[in-house]
């Protein structure tokens, strides 16, 4: 129990000491997940809209896939990014393996299907009296396109928080396609990964600490953005 | 002679197969206040939502202002309106409601227009304009719906039960700014309601329906 204490008091030291190992994974972290979140919701908005606005064939097909790819588990898409990038990959050219754009890409595949998903959701949830007020108020079609997107800012914002809390904690594409490299690549859940197998506590517990306060930052804006939206 | 604003010839709507609306002839004049009434299932407001131009006659035609509308929907409903018993509103401010249908028609002046029509429902621009939807109660909510509708100055306010989940004073502020937009603006009322009083007493004619037809017209 004693090395535990121990930890929390040395990681406590660390974060307030500024210490810039642990600030560099901590900022790491918020660009690629920042980044990811930027390329998802620029991405995925408006086939989430689409998606539940829209009645075409395959529909329910396609809503199964998207579904699917939520619980992708980020290992594999780690592997898929690594095979497309890596040296003898496709796109081994372009030099992506071990960076941050590297990393923005996989956390990118891995925010994009929550993105649709929730956005196809807070779209089908709309009241069914949108848009006949909005045909009786004179809205040409496309104003009713862009008034119902608008309509669903609170579930879009509501995705993007539920996105950000997933691609911030996860580990597994920042592994194996940043390299976990010091002062480049490392995030906080790397670092974590890394630290505790090395024995060093209390750099995992102070990174630990900072993901925690993420984690319910996110949970306590999620409510909100879930509150308002229910208005 | 004038055409009537409204001349419907052998319309029929039918949901499922089954026959809800058949009107042989309906002709409305122009700036008239005409009531429907009837029970639940009668036809009221699919011959509502036909007069909206929201949804197409299976059968006959539709003369407005004494052209054809097949096709024109799109344009008339920026001169037809209809405000239903249970009205939803945007999320955004009382002001944002009453001004978007004069955003999408590009009107200039919103803010003296949204006062007024606000004013013309019994709402205070000042303690008002800004509140959300869930701020309101469900009689202010509805006149903040119909203040979106006389905002753009419509030909025609279609009404459905326009009152019948209000109280009191606020079924008053709803049905005295109809009738302002009919007396002001020329503005021509088609009401439906079970308040057979109040129909009666405003009415040019008040028309019976019964299993999707007329079943009588009283001038």
């Amino acid at each position: 129990m004693d090395y535990i204490l121990n930890g929390l008091w040395q990681a406590l030291g660390l974060l307030v000491s500024g210490d810039p190992q642990t600030y560099s994974a901590i900022q790491v972290t918020a660009i690629t997940s920042l980044l990811a979140i930027v390329a998802s919701l620029g991405l995925g908005v408006v086939p989430g809209f689409l998606l539940g606005y829209a009645d075409f064939p395959g529909k329910r097909a396609v809503r199964t896939f998207v579904d699917s790819m939520l619980s992708f588990p980020t290992v594999v898409i780690g592997l898929l990014v690594y095979a497309f990038i890596s040296r003898r990959g496709p796109l081994g050219d372009m030099g992506l393996l071990y960076t941050v754009p590297g990393m923005v890409i996989g956390l990118t595949i891995l925010g994009l299907p929550i993105i649709v998903a929730l956005t196809a959701s807070a779209v089908e949830h709309l009241d069914a009296r949108l848009k006949p007020t909005l045909l009786t108020l004179g809205a040409s079609p496309w104003q009713i396109v862009t008034t119902t997107l608008w309509e669903t800012r609170f579930g879009i914002m509501l995705a993007a928080m539920a996105a950000f809390g997933r691609v911030v904690s996860e580990v597994g594409i920042a592994m194996i396609v940043g390299g976990n490299i010091k002062w480049h690549t490392r995030t906080i859940t790397t670092a974590i990964a890394l630290e505790t197998s090395k024995g060093e506590f209390a750099m995992g517990i102070a990174l630990g600490l900072v993901l925690m306060v993420v984690a319910f930052a996110v949970n306590i804006t999620v409510s909100a953005f879930r509150r308002v939206s229910e208005k | 002679m004038n055409a009537p604003l409204y001349h419907l010839r052998d319309v029929t709507q039918t949901h499922g197969g089954r026959v809800v609306l058949d009107v042989p002839r309906l002709d409305i004049p122009a700036g008239a206040i005409v009531g429907i009434t009837g029970p639940n299932g009668s036809g009221k407001t699919t011959l509502l939502r036909i007069l909206a131009f929201l949804d197409r006659p299976a059968g006959g035609a539709v003369r407005f202002q004494g052209a054809a509308t097949l096709g024109r929907e799109r344009e008339l409903r920026r001169r037809v309106t209809l405000m239903v018993q249970n009205p939803y509103l945007l999320r955004r401010s009382v002001r944002g409601n009453v001004a978007y249908g004069l955003k999408v028609r590009n009107v200039g002046n919103i803010r003296e227009k949204t006062d007024r029509a606000l004013a013309a429902v019994g709402l205070d621009p000042g303690r008002f304009a800004d509140r959300a939807r869930h701020e309101l109660s469900g009689g202010e909510a509805q006149r903040v719906a119909l203040a979106a509708r006389l905002a753009f100055e419509p030909t025609v306010l279609l009404l459905d039960e326009p009152t019948a989940s209000l109280d009191g004073e606020s079924a008053a502020l709803v049905r005295q700014a109809a009738l302002d937009a009919r007396d002001r603006l020329g503005t021509s009322l088609v009401v439906v309601s079970h308040d057979l009083g109040w129909l009666t007493e405003v009415s040019d004619a008040v028309l019976a329906m019964e299993n999707g037809r007329i079943a009588g017209n009283t001038p």
